[in-house]
This record gives C-alpha cells, structure tokens and sequence, in this order.
C-alpha cells in the first residue's frame, strides 16, 4: 500500500466536499438540525430498568402482635414495568454493580427502617426512616423517572399505612437520601444525556448516506473500473477514502459537540479526544459498511432505500433514546449486533461519566474490530472478479 | 511480440457467450478497431483483457503478461463506455488524482497537465467543475485521464458515443497521433464508417470475430464501398 496513492483518494473525496456546497451543507447542518430538534423536542417514560433492593428492614412487631414490613410494602408497591428488581445482601456488593453500569440505582432499607418508621407514625417519635438511594444520575431523565416511581411507591405505602392505622392525614413522610454516582443529578440535564447520543448518531447516519451515494457514483459514473484498472490497490482506495471520512466525521462532531457545549451548556466530564476518537472509529467503520451496501445498488435511489434499513434499528434499538433493559426482551440480543449502540455507550461514558479508555475499552474494541471487519470485507468485495 | 495475444478466449455468462473463442493479435503501434453491433461483445473483450472479469476459458496476454496480471496496470490507460471521471472534482483534480494513482511526481504531474489540455483542448477549463463541462468535454478529459502516465497500449470503449461529429474526427486525430507515437490503441466502436480510421479492424457477432484486416481490404473482399456494407454481408455469409 503507497500512502502517496492513499491520501490521493482521501484528498479527491475532500475536494468533492469542497465543491460540493449542498452535500457539504448536508453534512455539517444535518447533524446540528438532529441535536437542536430532538434536543428540543423529546421526552419518553423509560421502562424495564435494573434496580437492586438491599433490604435489611427486620420489620416491627405491632401492639396487636404481628410482624410488619414497611420496607416490604413500599417494594411491593415498586411499579413492575418501571423497574426490573435485582435482591442484594448487602449495600457495597450492590454499589458495585452500580459502579459497573449494571444497575441504574440501589435501593437500600436499614434494619430499623420499619422500626423507626411506626415509631414516627403510631408513637409521635423522632426517629426519622430513610431509604437511601445510590444512583447512577449520568441518565438524568432515567433518574428523575426512578425518583419519581419510588416517591409514587412510597406515597402509595403511606396511604395504606395511615388508613389501616387510622392515622392523620398529616402524618410526617417517610424521607429519601439520595447519594449521586456522577456527581449532581440538577446539573445533568436531559440533553447533557442525549448528546453523546446524536454525535454518534449522526456521523453514522451521515456517513452510511454519503459512503453508499459515493461508491454507486462509483460503478455508475465508471470510475471504479477505470480505478481497478490502474496501479491503485483496492487497499489503497479502501483506506484512502476511509481516511476522508474520517476527517469529515471529527469535523462534524467538531461542529455538534460545539452546538451542545454553547447551545445546551453540555457537560463534558471525560477526554474530548477520546470521544473524538470513538466518533472517527464509527465513521470509517461506517464507511465500510456503506461501501458493502454500495454493491446491492445499481443506482442512488436504490440505494437510499437501505437508509431506513440501517436507520430504524439503529434508533429503536442501539440506546439512543432509551437503554436497551427498557427495550422487549426478545428484541434486545439484536441491539447487540447494532455497531451504534457501542459508539452511543462509549460516549455516554466519557462525556458523562468521565470514563477513560480503562472503562472504555470494551466498546472500543469492538468498534475497532467492526472497523476492520467492514473495510477487509469492502477490499474483499472490490478485489472480487466474476 | 505481439502487444495483445488471445488463444480461445470464452466468457459465459450462464447460456449466453458473450465471447466466444477469440482470438486477437495486436502488434505495436496499431489502431486496431473492435467492431460490431451492441451486444456483440466488445465491451466484454475489453473487459477480460483488462482483467476486469475473469475468462470461462482460454488465455491473453497483454505487453507480455498473462491477464489478470497487476504489473500490466502501469503500462495501460482504460477509458470505459461511461466519462468515468470525478464529475464533482475540477478538470485539474481530476488529472493530479490519476497522476498521482500512477505514481507521478508533483513535478511530472504538472508538465503532463500541460500537454495533454493542450492536446484535449481543455487548458482554459483547468479550474472548471467536472460536471459544468459539456458531454464532449468530459471525454476529453476521460481521454486525457486515460493517457496521464503515457502508456504503451490505451483501451477505448467507444469513446465516441455520444459525441458530435467535428470532436469525433478529432477523437480519430488523437488516435492516429497516438499510433504515430508508437502508443497501441484497442478502440470499440459501433459506428461502422469511423472505424476505417483504424490501421486493422476486427468484425465482433454474437461473441465470435467473422473477420479481420485492414478496413480497404476487407472492403475489397466484400466487394462493398461501405465498412457497414461489408460488415452486413460478412455477418449474411457467417449465418448461411
């Protein structure tokens, strides 16, 4: 592979750009449209997220002798579809899978939760019981929902409560401690949690649309066969132009990280540069797959008949909007075969929870091998002679 | 040493034989014209001794190499059927693109940019977008894309469709000047009358070549005035 050959296709595809004012447009405002609009406009009720219950409550014994369980109660009244409950010993092993990701919140219930709660009720005590609550706030939408399904819990178990003790309607409620994993959940906004999720959103979208567009111009116009009949490997085109996109991915995420950062006051807790890098993997590894798309085509218009093959899933599925716990069961081993999902994680992490590539590197791997898989299939495809 | 040398070359594509059994010998320095009517096979020819399909069966040799073969790239210039340049580059980037495909040097580059819009008549256009050019333009410069790193043999697949007369008869200019430079030319054409243009021609049917000589004297062996003349009553004499 000559890299003189090499840089000439990456610098042909830029020039291209340049000329190009409309797709150049396309390319820089798309992105920047999606993050204002979606931005602006979108809201869920998310479903299905993992929760883990420490509950050490030994209950209390009533003046008429049976055992209750407050914390049992408020548990029971835990919306089953908001949340999908996970039972833990103790509260350090449950934090540790918070810190891991795996788990959106623990919800931990002391031994005198129920104690000091009827002490409060029944007796006029001073003993306070509190749930504490350790929560991964770098969601912030999913952490006000979760906040917001144990307060209806709680609400619900004190109803019941002061009617079956006919007590009044002013009795104090029961309160909620709230440790923040990622720092404060006030100051991580809804968009602070999409953003990540539209840079890597975008420059996939772009980059599928415009790769697919280029290599059917590519056998259409002819140039393709006149490039396999000359010295320039298809290695060397592969890569050149994989380099191209990589180029225009960073500066389009260049352009919609400033947006979020001026715009939406964004927070960016980790590297930049790591985030960029993850942006120029799912570019290039994009371009691949645009380039394998490229060759079911015979023209433009077919080939934009692939977009929503590609786009659909990717937002339904890959954790744009909504985890993937929140998502069917049945359809979620599918967001594991979604490149996008890994771009969208990795992000998230490094933008919000300030994870370097020590936590990262997971999805980075993958994107990597993605990347590797798609461009060798794409040489593969153009090496082929029938 | 023959510049082209085929022995039965086949191509199939399931039942259809879009070339069959062909056998081609082009010396240096000929303009030799592959002719016939569309669907004959000529664009397929070209394509096998490019290597851009593979051959059903049999072999070809191109400047010594038997195709499929990387080291003849170098050596030759394909202008496809389609204008196959970068329509949304300009004359100029299109030019240092191939220039730099071939391995030229920005020095070699630049004094080859010069000769060959001087040749193809596009020097005042150097800056211009690809796809502002006129059709006959963006042959032109096809053509001057196809011969940046001066080869010893060009393939031409009909690189005269579509285009008017006066820039054809300087096409055939180009041609001739080309041969004179001792430069090969493998042309595909399927206008009949342009074709005496061609130091020999090779009459393409349903895959097969019926004939072979200099255009006067397979007029004479007609007895027709015409090249098409002599092509119908070759092709009436393969049927019967």
């Amino acid at each position: 592979m000559k890299i003189q050959r090499t840089l000439a296709f990456t610098k042909r595809a830029l020039m291209q750009f340049r000329h190009d004012r409309r797709t150049l447009a396309f390319v820089l405002v798309m992105p920047l449209l999606m993050m204002l609009v979606f931005g602006y406009a979108f809201g869920g009720d998310p479903t299905g997220l993992d929760i883990a219950i420490v509950n050490l409550d030994t209950g209390v014994t009533t003046p008429i002798g049976t055992n209750i369980s407050f914390a049992e109660s408020i548990i029971d009244n835990l919306d089953d579809e908001t949340y999908v409950l996970h039972y833990y010993d103790n509260r350090e092993g449950a934090k540790a899978d918070l810190q891991e990701a795996e788990l959106w919140a623990v919800f931990y219930f002391p031994a005198d939760f129920s104690t000091n709660l009827f002490a409060s009720f029944a007796m006029n005590g001073t003993e306070t019981s509190t749930i504490e609550v350790d929560i991964d706030d770098s969601n912030p939408n999913l952490a006000a929902s979760i906040m917001q399904g144990l307060q209806e819990a709680l609400m619900e178990t004190q109803e019941d409560i002061t009617t079956e003790l006919g007590l009044p309607e002013d009795t104090p409620p029961i309160s909620i401690q709230t440790t923040n994993e990622y720092g404060d959940t006030q100051d991580i906004e809804f968009i602070d949690y999409f953003a990540p999720g539209i840079v890597s959103y975008s420059i996939m979208m772009v980059t599928v649309m415009i790769s697919i567009i280029l290599f059917v111009g590519e056998r259409r116009e002819g140039t393709l066969q006149r490039l396999l009949v000359s010295p320039a490997s298809e290695t060397e085109i592969v890569v050149g132009y994989a380099l191209a996109f990589g180029v225009i991915g960073l500066i389009q995420s260049v352009v919609i990280l400033s947006a979020a950062i001026l715009i939406f006051d964004v927070n960016i807790a980790g590297s930049i540069f790591l985030a960029l890098f993850v942006v120029i993997l799912l570019a290039i590894g994009h371009q691949g797959l645009g380039i394998l798309l490229s060759s079911a085509a015979n023209n433009e218009l077919q080939a934009i008949q692939f977009i929503p093959l590609i786009v659909f899933p990717s937002v339904l599925l890959a954790g744009l909007f909504w985890p993937v716990e929140s998502i069917p069961s049945f359809l979620q081993p599918l967001a594991y075969f979604i490149p996008l999902k890994y771009g969208i994680d990795a992000e998230r992490s490094i933008m919000l929870r300030g994870w370097g590539i020590a936590e990262v590197w997971p999805e980075i791997t993958i994107l990597i091998l993605f990347a590797i898989l798609t461009l060798t299939a794409s040489i593969l495809l153009l090496k082929r002679r029938k | 040493m023959n510049v082209i040398e085929t022995s039965d070359i086949c191509k199939n594509y399931g039942d259809l034989k879009a070339v069959n059994n062909l056998n081609l010998s082009v010396s240096q320095g000929e303009v030799y014209g592959l002719l016939g009517p569309n669907g004959s096979g000529k664009t397929t020819a070209i394509k096998l001794l490019t290597g851009l399909i593979l051959s059903t069966s049999g072999t070809a040799t191109v400047l010594g190499h038997k195709i499929p073969s990387k080291s003849v790239l170098n050596d030759i210039g394909y202008m496809p059927q389609e204008t196959a340049i970068y329509l949304d580059n300009t004359v100029h980037e299109n030019i240092l693109l191939f220039g730099e495909i071939y391995g030229l040097t920005r020095d070699q580059i630049a004094e080859r940019e010069v000769e060959l819009l001087d040749f193809v008549e596009l020097s005042e256009r150097r800056d211009s977008i690809a796809s502002t050019l006129s059709g006959g333009m963006k042959h032109r410069l096809s053509l001057a894309c196809a011969m940046i790193h001066r080869p010893k043999l060009l393939f031409l697949d009909e690189p005269t469709v579509g285009v008017d007369p006066e820039l054809r008869a300087t096409f055939w200019e180009y041609f001739e000047e080309m041969a004179r430079d001792n430069i090969t030319v493998l042309i595909t054409t399927h206008y009949m009358d342009e074709a005496s243009h061609c130091s020999r021609v090779g009459l393409m049917r349903s895959g097969q070549l019926i004939a072979e000589d200099e255009p006067e004297r397979l007029k004479a062996s007609t007895g027709t005035a015409s090249l098409e003349d002599a092509f119908l009553a070759l092709a009436r004499r393969d049927v019967e």
